[in-house]
């Protein structure tokens, strides 16, 4: 807070409320045709959602997006995530939010979360509730990776009940 | 002689293709370069001198060197370009997948013979295109966030719905940001770099739920999401036209060519009859975009409200009984209170709605924070651990806005006329300003408490001495005031530059220019409808030469109370006391009591009085907003 604040003076000290929008950093290379989002590498891959935070916080003024560590980079050249990593690259990024929501028994990440696994949407309550029970688990699992947590998720899907009948992406 | 992709001509190569020189002759009768459609795809704007000169500033955008201003040759070398699999742009493409929106409409107006002019498969736009799984647009705006200056006006972006998209999957569908690429190390030269267009700005395709990270848990602003009434072929036109812009880059210019203005374009093009971008000749403002959205009549089908997390926070805590509202305290205090029997009596949907309440208070403490404490971290775990075993899901809260809908409230420049008193004369003044909002004006559609006065003057005649002067100007005068209570503790601050007309000593009416500075604190109260009571310490700066030495430096501090009477009445009243070390050694007593009533949402009038030592002003006015 008090960093933005100094920043601020200045800015109103130089003659303006600087601005309207900042915040995304396009490509700069070939092939980006709207913009690649920016990836870059963190090295404490079990603390990616403070890492996340910290990198849009400093993106209000710097240039960085977001970053993310994947492992493999989840970009395609047009500034879209691949189309087998949106599952995980939202895991990562949401994962403060999904351990909320999984706590909660519902939330709008959870349901997102659902649909990218390929839940039907009548049985999303029975995924909801699925994820609260064994929330101490996969909580484990994602602290570990991403990649570990939907996993652990599809695991579970396999041996309940309603969910295993339906087909799992 | 047949082209094909196959067997391509190479650009700048003579062309002896009679059907190029056909297509360039039918467009030319045809008059195709001055028609809208041309205009809007390479954001050509009218010179004040005739002819065209187009907003875009990447030499890559345009097939002719002479593209930027001149309509025609770029429509000739586009047709041109079409015959050719070159890659050009930034984006590394043959020119009918580059520009597809140009190539498509240049198609369908000339109707292109597909066995003279093959078209090009172009399967990067295609896996683009399809990927959005596009439906419809929304338009997207979070409020302003008055602790960044960069975000003190709000934000536009727009999100490309998905089909089958539900309210609780709206987060993964992408969204399109048009931002200014500004280095990490902007620091001193951000704000100037920007006024004056040194930096470059992109579009992006970001996934919404990083922007709602952002806006909605970071930077704690409340987000607006209104749906626009786009037809398909409309939906089709804005995503192609997108996808050009990806070979673009626009000089960013904070005050008019910023995020909104280039989000304006891309609707223009989806829907040429609206002329949004017509409508702004100086400055963009992004809460004036989504005002003139909202006025074009059924533009927009659906409105939606994203609560920040600390108004969650608030109005969750408002919802509760005191005594509840304490145990949920403690438990962001010590995990402990999980197991106390105050909170072991309570009924399972309260326990999970005050674990919830709690949980949103770790994770805003954390993530507000630039140090956050590892404590919240596990005591948020330890809290959601416990909520996973209540086994039952969180019932639904709906979070009623503190601030009204942006378009509801009144426009961002304000011209006033007024006449009143002063000591032993009377006067008559003018006032305009170009932005924004002070803490008197129609708080409606505004954040409350917060107050951005940019670039205003006031003409004075005085009748007695006959004389006529600039009275006051600003060139910035800032407040935030956030009130503190239990939960938040977010310190208020005002910022003040410019000039007023003072009486000091044998100075009957001398010019005074000022420097102010505070930082302070502010709490709410309810005893009438709502007041915030403030007080602020200051530094100031005075330079006039009614002083010895022209000049004055000092602190001081300033008490105050704003207070909405009826929701059409909003009262202040300030006290400052200040004492000056350095230049004129003094010391000043000033007093203020405003009060505003709103007629209708452009219209308002004012009573104000001014009080300085042996020196009194009322002046009563009427402000319309333009």
């Amino acid at each position: 807070m008090s960093k933005r604040m100094l920043m601020l003076s200045i800015a109103v000290l130089f003659g303006m409320p600087a601005g309207l929008a900042m915040a995304a950093n396009p490509d700069t290379g070939p092939g980006c045709g709207l913009g690649k989002l920016a990836w870059a590498d963190y090295s404490h891959q079990k603390n990616i959602a403070p890492q996340v935070l910290m990198a849009t916080t400093n993106g209000t003024f710097g240039s960085t997006t977001f970053g993310i560590s994947t492992g493999t980079s989840g970009c395609t050249n047009d500034g879209k995530v691949m189309a087998e990593q949106k599952t995980t690259v939202f895991a990562e990024l949401n994962f403060e939010n999904l351990s909320q929501e999984m706590a909660q028994g519902q939330g709008e990440h959870l349901a997102s979360l659902a649909t990218l696994m390929g839940v039907q949407a009548e049985h999303q309550a029975a995924f909801f509730a699925m994820t609260q029970e064994r929330y101490t688990s996969l909580i484990k699992a994602g602290e570990v990776s991403p990649v570990a947590m939907v996993k652990a998720i599809n695991d579970a899907i396999a041996v309940h009940p309603v969910l295993a009948q339906a087909p799992v992406r | 002689m047949l082209f094909s992709a196959a067997l391509p001509v190479e650009a700048g190569e003579p062309l002896g293709n009679a059907y190029l020189v056909e297509l360039i002759n039918t467009a030319l009768q045809a008059k195709l370069a001055s028609e809208r459609d041309w205009h809007l795809l390479l954001h050509y704007r009218k010179n004040v001198l005739g002819g065209y000169t187009s907003e875009q500033d990447d030499p890559g955008f345009f097939m002719s060197p002479d593209g930027k201003t001149d309509p025609q040759a770029e429509l000739d070398a586009t047709l041109k370009q079409f015959f050719s699999n070159e890659l050009v742009g930034r984006s590394k493409q043959p020119a009918q997948c580059a520009f597809i929106a140009r190539y498509e409409w240049l198609r369908d107006r000339l109707r292109f013979d597909e066995t003279r002019l093959p078209p090009m498969a172009c399967e990067r736009f295609t896996r683009w295109f399809t990927d959005f799984e596009a439906q419809s647009i929304t338009l997207i705006f979070p409020s302003a966030f008055m602790n960044n200056p960069a975000s003190m006006f709000g934000h536009t972006l727009l999100r490309v719905d998905q089909r089958g998209q539900t309210d609780s999957t709206r987060i993964l569908a992408y969204t399109i940001n048009y931002a200014a690429d500004v280095p990490r190390d902007a620091g001193m030269a951000y704000p100037i770099k920007g006024i004056f267009g040194w930096y470059s700005g992109f579009f992006s395709t970001i996934p919404y739920y990083i922007k709602v990270q952002e806006y909605r848990d970071i930077e704690n602003r409340d987000i607006w999401e209104y749906r626009l009434n786009f037809t398909e072929h409309q939906v089709r036109r804005l995503l192609m036209h997108a996808w050009e812009l990806g070979n673009a880059s626009f000089d960013y210019f904070f005050f008019k060519e910023n995020c909104s203005y280039h989000l304006l374009a891309l609707l223009d093009y989806a829907d040429p009859t609206l002329h949004l971008t017509d409508e702004f000749l100086f400055w963009t403002v992004p809460a004036d975009t989504v005002r003139l959205i909202a006025s074009k009549s059924g533009l927009i089908s659906d409105v939606a409200y994203r609560a920040s997390r600390s108004n969650v926070i608030r109005r969750k805590r408002e919802s509760l009984p005191s005594e509840d509202r304490e145990i949920a305290h403690r438990l962001t205090k010590d995990a402990g209170e999980l197991t106390s029997p105050e909170f072991a009596h309570l009924s399972l949907t309260r326990q999970a709605f005050l674990l919830d309440l709690a949980s949103d208070y770790l994770r805003y403490r954390s993530e507000t924070t630039d140090s956050p404490l590892p404590e919240w971290r596990d005591r948020n775990r330890a809290i959601l651990t416990a909520r996973s075993q209540l086994r039952i899901p969180s019932e639904e809260f709906v979070v009623k806005p503190f601030a009204k809908q942006p378009e509801l409230g009144h426009k961002t420049s304000r011209a006033g006329v007024g006449a009143g008193w002063r000591n032993n004369d009377t006067f008559e003044e003018v006032t305009v300003r170009a932005g924004y909002h002070d803490l008197l004006d129609p708080e409606v559609g505004y954040t409350p408490d917060a107050q951005i006065e940019l670039a205003s003057v006031s003409v004075r005649h005085y009748n007695r001495v006959d004389q006529t002067r600039i009275e006051r100007a600003t060139l910035a005068n800032i407040m935030s005031l956030s009130p503190i209570d239990s939960v938040f503790h977010v310190p208020s601050w005002k910022i003040n530059v410019g000039m007023q007309t003072i009486k000091y000593n044998e100075c009957q009416l001398c010019s005074n220019g000022v420097i102010n500075g505070g930082i302070g604190g502010a709490i709410e109260s309810r005893f009438l409808k709502r007041e915030v009571l403030f007080a602020f310490a200051e530094v100031e700066a005075n330079y006039s030469r009614a002083y010895r030495d022209d000049h004055r430096i000092g602190g001081g501090g300033t008490g105050g109370m704003l207070a909405d009477v009826t929701d059409h009445w909003k009262i202040m009243a300030t006290g400052s006391y200040f004492k000056y070390a350095l230049g004129e050694k003094s010391d000043d007593i000033r007093w203020f009591v405003g009060s505003r009533y709103t007629l209708a949402q452009n219209l308002a009038l004012r009573l104000e009085y001014n009080h300085r030592s042996h020196d009194d002003d009322v002046v009563f006015s009427m402000q319309a907003f333009f």
